[in-house]
């Protein structure tokens, strides 16, 4: 991108995916600000689901850097967002066995070290091995771990859950106390079905504006690491592991750092979803959850972060989408089974006709030094893109 | 209860892992990936088997405690699995120009649809096949082994499934192409053996255990939608224990796994704290502990 470039400019250079991408995401953005303005979705439900969606987007990076980039196929997604949410639900929660009362950011901290912890435990047995290997290993073990949150009621509270979390800013010096002081206002901009901006509000506010953060800070720290040598060296794993031994990389090293990363990441989502949704449970570490986050990666685009994006929007817009249909009762059968088989169905679609996803890497993979060079004017722009197309 | 009665039970359950095992194994040693809507496909066979029972019913006298309808049932669970797996096959699979990872992928895909259109159909609740529950076989019980003639006729038609298999692979022509493609499907392919049929054969055999196996889980257990699901990282863990794509590795995992598994209460009676909760927890660690000290499994060749 030059510094001359026009909106009109930036368009015109869209892939064919990218634009029809644009289009997906504006429509859905107009559709939720249409039924917010008109009265039919609170405001507070709607940022909750941005909240949402910031979550699986930091999922989607999380298990990006693990298969995206070093070819690991990890199917304790569901685990390691359970750790995160459960070690900072442990710490803060009212009716915690354990503990209960400690501020959030020690949660967090915790959250992510027992990420880490497990992260290295799945990983010493299964690293060395094929990647079918850990497919199964780590859905097996992400179990393990499921079956000890829903067993060990006097650790976890069992099937019950922990209720009572705080909200994650709770005891901050100004933030605590801020959706309370912002004032409550009244909109009304379609007449007869007035908006209520409250607290409650300004508080999904506040965690969008959380997420927002955690994923900004994620993906700066990813781009980066993703260009720089040790990014390389996964990527090379990735297409070709023995290559990069015999380039006298210790891969499993490599591999395990990637796994570590990814898997911290998994639990920062949930970290934050713990203290978004003020309750967690055994369910939160079914497996289904972890296969959610694969849908999310796989339909952006394996190795893409702008894909692990839209990945988060479209699983999204399924989840909330199809338990939106379910409220009002528009469909004939049980939505859940019916969710179940679209998700299926989009799976084997994408595998199908679009292998590398919707939107694959494109520009993230080369020296942004390099792509100037390749756009420099004599070339055009037409011929830069398509040049970047290769991934 | 004495450590007879867990064998005994651990005989019943392996019968039935033992033949998912091998169906597993089959498919993954030729089509090359690990199928993980192998699960699910034992799901459709016990539920395509809970139908036919409807409509069969009591039909005939009693084999081993079973109706000769539950045996019709049985083929038909069996025969239904392999012909879904057959269609997924050609409709889903062959087409895909995909590494393995790429084909493992599209089986969860698979497994979705298969268990979200199990579940549309009837519901996420628990059924039973409509036959009697048998008390105890009389002249066990002061052995302190309390099983059933149901039991008996799950371990009984699992022997006979697997030794047919055995029999198949060995001194059958489909069989010995089978093992050729396993083991080099180029070179199978150049000595003039039509890998995409064997193929087909494959799934059909491989489908077909998984949907007895389902039957006999049902039978078992319950029948529900998450079902086979639940099972498949049994499954797994025996396929891997007796080293992935080696059928006999497959079936000696799938003996020692579930039983394994049903001796977990044994811990408890020994003092460790880990209960029956924990069985299929076991089952894996053993697995994985397993792969840290003989990464290709117990019966595998070593994999470059």
């Amino acid at each position: 991108m030059t510094d001359g470039d026009t909106l009109g400019d930036r368009i015109r250079r869209l892939t064919r995916a990218e634009r029809g991408v644009a289009v997906f995401v504006v429509g859905l953005v107009g559709v939720l600000l249409a039924g917010t303005l008109g009265g039919v979705f609170g405001p507070t439900y709607v940022l909750y689901l941005l909240g949402l969606v910031g979550m699986y987007v930091l999922l989607s990076f999380g298990l990006n850097v693990q298969w995206g980039y070093a070819g690991l196929i990890n199917f304790s997604v569901a685990a390691f967002f359970g750790l995160g949410a459960y070690g900072t639900a442990l710490l803060t929660a009212d009716n915690s066995p354990i503990a209960g009362g400690v501020s959030p950011v020690v949660g967090l901290v915790v959250g992510l070290g027992l990420a880490a912890v497990l992260a290295v435990a799945i990983g010493i047995p299964t690293l060395r091995l094929r990647t079918d290997y850990l497919a199964i290993a780590s859905l097996g073990l992400a179990e393990v771990v499921r079956l000890v949150v829903r067993n060990e009621r006097q650790w976890t509270n069992g099937s019950a859950g922990l209720r009572g979390i705080p909200g994650f800013f709770e005891g901050w010096p100004v933030l605590a106390q801020l959706p309370e002081t912002l004032p409550g206002l009244r909109v009304e901009v379609v007449p007869g079905s007035p908006i209520f901006v409250q607290t409650p509000f300004w508080q999904a506010a506040l965690n969008v504006g959380l997420v927002f953060v955690f994923v900004a800070v994620t993906y700066l720290l990813l781009r980066r690491l993703h260009r720089s040598p040790w990014g390389r060296v996964l990527r090379t794993i990735r297409s070709d592991e023995d290559l990069a031994a015999a380039l006298g990389r210790d891969t499993y090293r490599f591999k395990m750092q990637a796994f570590v990363l990814g898997s911290v990441i998994a639990a920062l989502a949930g970290v934050f979803y713990a203290h978004l949704n003020l309750f967690v449970s055994p369910g939160d570490l079914e497996p289904i959850n972890t296969f959610y986050v694969w849908i999310a990666v796989i339909l952006g685009g394996s190795g893409s972060n702008r894909g692990a994006m839209f990945g988060g929007f479209v699983v999204i817009a399924i989840r909330e989408g199809t338990r939106f249909v379910d409220s009002f009762g528009g469909l004939p059968v049980d939505v859940a089974p019916l969710r179940l088989l679209v998700i299926g169905l989009l799976i084997v679609l994408v595998m199908r006709f679009r292998p590398e996803g919707v939107l694959p890497p494109q520009r993230e993979l080369i020296w942004p030094a390099a792509l100037a060079d390749a756009e420099t004017p004599e070339r055009g722009p037409d011929t830069a893109a398509d040049g970047g197309d290769e991934s | 209860m004495s450590v007879l009665e867990y064998l005994a039970n651990g005989l019943v359950f392996s019968s039935i892992v033992v033949l998912a095992s091998v169906g597993l194994s089959l498919v993954y040693s030729i089509a090359g990936f690990a199928n993980f809507a192998h699960g699910d496909t034992m799901t459709v066979g016990a539920y395509a088997a809970l139908v036919t029972f409807g409509a069969v019913g009591g039909l005939g006298a009693g084999v081993l405690g079973l109706p000769v309808g539950f045996f019709v049932a049985l083929l038909v669970g069996a025969v239904v699995a392999a012909v879904v797996a057959v269609v997924t096959h050609r409709i889903v699979y062959e087409p895909l120009e995909l590494d393995s990872i790429g084909l493992l992928i599209t089986s969860i895909g698979v497994a979705f649809v298969y268990r979200g259109a199990i579940q549309t159909g009837f519901g996420a609740g628990f059924t039973e096949f409509g036959i009697q529950v048998l008390r105890p076989i009389e002249f066990l019980i002061p052995y302190g082994v309390r099983i059933t003639r149901h039991d008996v006729a799950i371990v009984l038609s699992a022997g006979a499934l697997v030794a047919a298999t055995h029999a198949l692979l060995q001194y059958t022509d489909l069989g010995r192409k089978m093992r050729a493609t396993a083991d080099n499907p180029e070179l199978a392919r150049v000595a003039g053996i039509r890998t995409a049929r064997i193929e087909l054969w494959t799934w059909v055999v491989g489908a077909g255990l998984a949907g007895a196996g389902g039957v006999f889980l049902g039978l078992y257990n319950q029948v529900s939608p998450r079902m086979g699901f639940n099972l498949l990282l049994v499954v797994f863990a025996a396929v891997i224990l007796g080293g992935i794509g080696s059928v006999y590795g497959a079936m000696l995992g799938g003996f020692l796994i579930g039983t394994i598994n049903q001796l977990t209460p044994l811990l408890s009676d020994l003092g460790i704290p880990i209960g029956i909760e924990y069985a299929n927890a076991v089952a894996f660690l053993v697995m994985v502990a397993v792969l840290l000290v003989r990464p290709q499994g117990i019966a595998g060749e070593v994999v470059s």
